[in-house]
């Protein structure tokens, strides 16, 4: 539980409804511009891309570092807040 | 070489499945992603179509004992031994009689020319089988489905432990109920 951040809780803990793209962990100013840009600009839109591509936390952590730009930790991380938020809410 | 950017949806899909590749669907924004998967793998080399029957094809041929004409060469046989296994409808003496069988007839034009005398070598060839042919057998299974898992302890050596340990434990039970006399120095 300490090795998840404050973000990630704050993400996980309840539904996203209409939170911003940056309010995912692992996504901070610069790739949430990116994704933006793509037209990415609100959370579900990702959790969209997140089960289009079946849940699958490998295959959604290349995806990311491929439209936004992110490292492996960046989207490892926004992979498994969504997969958490998945377990909890979907 | 084709450019799968010219493929339609349905067949990056196919690709996707020959490969062995887990994918959702394939839309506007997934598609890039699946393009490179592809890429990746054509160029690992995986088998593109997944269809391992085809290996076992040549069970269907007469030729298949044709693989016996040299029966030293252990590796030889426990390749064509894994063949001849594949069939389910022999048994495993049959198998043998009749691939030795095939041998003999088979080897004695080979060998005539060489400076051995063919009784003794042809008596070898049936062991040799056997032999390899037990040692093949585990080959298969391995290929075929790996059903065994891996064990860190081999299984006689836990065997062992365990006559061990249940003889400590008769020993020292039985000393446990001779104990009972009164043997203690007060």
């Amino acid at each position: 539980m300490s090795t998840t951040s404050q973000k990630h809780r704050d993400f996980v803990g309840e539904p996203m409804g209409d939170k911003p793209v940056t309010s995912l962990s692992g996504i901070g100013e610069t790739l949430g511009k990116k994704l933006e840009e793509q037209g990415f600009d609100k959370a579900f839109v990702v959790l969209g891309q997140f089960l289009l591509l079946k849940k699958d936390t490998e295959m959604f952590t290349e995806w990311l570092k491929d439209a936004s730009g992110a490292n492996s930790r960046q989207a490892g991380s926004c992979a498994q807040c969504l997969k958490e938020w998945c377990d909890a809410f979907l | 070489m084709y450019s799968l950017s010219s493929k339609s949806a349905k067949e990056i899909s196919d690709l996707l499945d020959e490969y062995g590749i887990k994918h959702g669907p394939v839309v506007d924004t997934t598609r890039n992603l699946y393009e490179k998967k592809l890429k990746e793998a054509m160029m690992k080399g995986k088998r593109s179509k997944p269809s391992p029957q085809k290996t076992y094809y040549r069970e269907e041929e007469d030729e298949v004992t044709y693989v016996y004409r040299t029966p030293i060469r252990s590796d030889c046989t426990v390749d064509s031994g894994s063949y001849m296994r594949s069939r389910p409808e022999w048994t495993e003496r049959e198998f043998e009689h009749d691939t030795s069988y095939s041998t003999y007839l088979r080897s004695r034009p080979e060998y005539r020319g060489r400076d051995f005398v063919e009784g003794p070598y042809v008596y070898d060839t049936p062991s040799t089988y056997r032999n390899s042919y037990s040692k093949s057998t585990p080959v298969k299974y391995d290929q075929e489905a790996p059903k065994a898992s891996p064990r860190f302890i081999p299984l006689w050596i836990q065997f062992v432990f365990f006559l061990v340990v249940a003889v400590f434990l008769y020993l020292v039970f039985s000393n446990m109920e001779t104990n009972e006399s009164p043997k203690a120095i007060e």
